[in-house]
């Protein structure tokens, strides 16, 4: 059973479409919602917390979001980045506020992530840097037993240490816990450690919905001394770099001349197809 | 339901909205328009809906395992108690004032006396800030200073009206106006139609404010 079932979401603003985007979470996966800032990451986690009214389906472990709202958000975590509200006020008088929402509120459990996490109940929230802000939204969300945690950007902001340590957390818990895990973010080398699939978002639309290996796999990166040598091997969102031209050939293409092939990551992956989508829709403008 | 008005009350009050219950004791100040007292009451609402907005509470609420129409049930439940309470507050400070100060003290040169029609006065004044200030909150829960103002504007023409009234009426100045012990039946019947219009228009606000915030985006 999958643990999010997305399908055909769409929500329409007057200068941005989230166009029919479908895809799923399996049990136990950490899936990367990844895309440009504006691509409708947080469109879609909204859409699919119904904090926006969007068309289409959500079901979490199989249960219809509309239909069975209270089950499914009790299922849920949401991590949005860091902790913004109530910054007046202490950990200790918002815990209690949360707390009686939950039946299945494990205090034991809560106190556990709080001296995991250093956290010191007695503080305001803005007296917590941003990575602990992080990490109390993560104890609220994993102390309710949540089976499913929802994250829009929760490593923005961050130093790396902390991004770090936050994705350490992230894998244990998935492995020791089972929780599955949608981690919406633009800071893709978070995912080339922890992703095990990777939806990749761009203008509205799903461009990839697959296993991180799988959208790896299917690319690699060339390195082009000329610009003619890259159009003649069909390079994909060919830019020019320091030392020529790079773009991305299917993992598959052979006897390329003039190149340097290497393995792609998720950050050229992205950065060619924007490359790419951009030049299609000058060419369809023209 | 029960846990959401919990959560109101410990992160979503602001602190004037039980400092200005204490305003209650203002019936005590000799020839004042008492009915202002129940604008504090609604800037007590215009706070916390501020403090509100600044806490993102809206968003947090969201992502509880709550109905989206539960959320402005919670909030006008709060409020509505915090309303009934300083209806009962002016109207046992204002028996009180009756009872401990001699008759003349009594006459109010501003208003109303603060009687029974006061407390029915203020219901009715309450009523009309919910039904323009909610329904409007709760479309756009980031604006919150316009319907503010323009419930605030609307309850200073109504206590206008009223101070009008007392002077202007022989219903209101003789009547109606004076000691709880005199025309006990007109001033009772005067405060339960301020009541049955303040459920009534806070039952509208209420209902109005779950539909504006259904469409409600975040």
């Amino acid at each position: 059973m999958n643990a999010l079932e997305v399908r055909e979401l769409t929500k329409v603003y007057p200068e941005f479409k989230l166009d029919k985007v479908s895809f799923c979470v399996e049990q136990g996966h950490i899936s990367g919602l990844i895309g440009r800032n504006g691509a409708g990451k947080s469109t879609t986690i909204k859409s699919i917390l119904r904090l926006i009214s969007a068309e289409g389906n959500v079901s979490v472990f199989g249960k219809d979001f509309l239909k069975e709202e209270m089950v499914v958000k009790q299922m849920i975590g949401y991590v949005g980045g860091g902790f913004r509200y109530y910054p007046m006020n202490t950990l200790a008088a918002i815990r209690k506020a949360y707390a009686p929402f939950y039946p299945s509120w494990n205090q034991s459990r809560y106190e556990k992530f709080l001296s995991q996490f250093e956290l010191i109940e007695s503080k305001k929230v803005k007296e917590l840097s941003e990575g602990m802000k992080v990490k109390f939204a993560l104890a609220l969300a994993l102390s309710h037993g949540a089976k499913l945690l929802i994250m829009d950007e929760p490593t923005s902001g961050l130093d790396p240490l902390s991004r770090e340590e936050f994705c350490d957390i992230i894998l244990q818990l998935v492995r020791e816990e089972g929780v599955s895990v949608l981690f919406s973010t633009h800071i893709t080398s978070d995912l080339m450690r922890i992703a095990d699939d990777i939806v990749y978002i761009s203008q509205g639309k799903i461009i990839a919905a697959c296993p991180l290996k799988e959208l790896l796999g299917k690319y690699k990166q060339a390195q082009f001394s000329s610009l003619a040598a890259a159009t003649e091997a069909n390079a994909i969102g060919v830019k020019p770099v320091k030392d020529g031209y790079e773009g991305l050939v299917n993992s598959n293409v052979q006897g390329l001349r003039d190149a340097v092939i290497i393995d792609t990551t998720i950050d050229s992956i992205m950065v060619h197809l924007e490359k790419a989508n951009k030049e299609r829709k000058y060419a369809e403008s023209d | 339901m029960l846990n959401l008005i919990k959560k109101e009350i410990r992160l979503c009050l602001h602190p004037t909205a039980f400092i200005f219950l204490l305003f209650a004791v203002l019936v005590f100040v000799p020839n004042y328009p008492y009915e202002v007292i129940f604008f504090f009451s609604c800037l007590s609402v215009f706070f916390s809906c501020m403090m509100a907005r600044e806490n993102g509470d809206i968003s947090f609420t969201c992502t509880l395992p709550v109905k989206k129409e539960q959320i402005p049930l919670a909030k006008i439940s709060v409020i509505f108690g915090l309303q009934c309470t300083i209806l009962l507050l002016v109207g046992i400070i204002g028996a009180i004032k009756g009872v401990v100060l001699p008759a003349e003290q009594y006459v109010n040169q501003a208003g109303i006396s603060a009687n029974l029609v006061l407390v029915g006065n203020g219901a009715i004044l309450l009523g009309i800030f919910n039904l323009i200030f909610f329904p409007c909150y709760f479309k756009k829960t980031d604006k919150i200073g316009a319907p503010f103002i323009i419930g605030a504007i609307i309850i200073f023409l109504l206590i206008g009206v009223f101070i009008v009234l007392r002077w202007a009426t022989p219903l209101y100045s003789i009547t109606l106006n004076g000691l709880n012990s005199e025309n006990t039946g007109a001033k009772l019947a005067a405060l339960a139609i301020g009541i049955v219009v303040y459920v009534v228009l806070t039952a509208a606000s209420c209902k109005l404010s779950i539909k504006n915030f259904q469409k409600v985006d975040l």
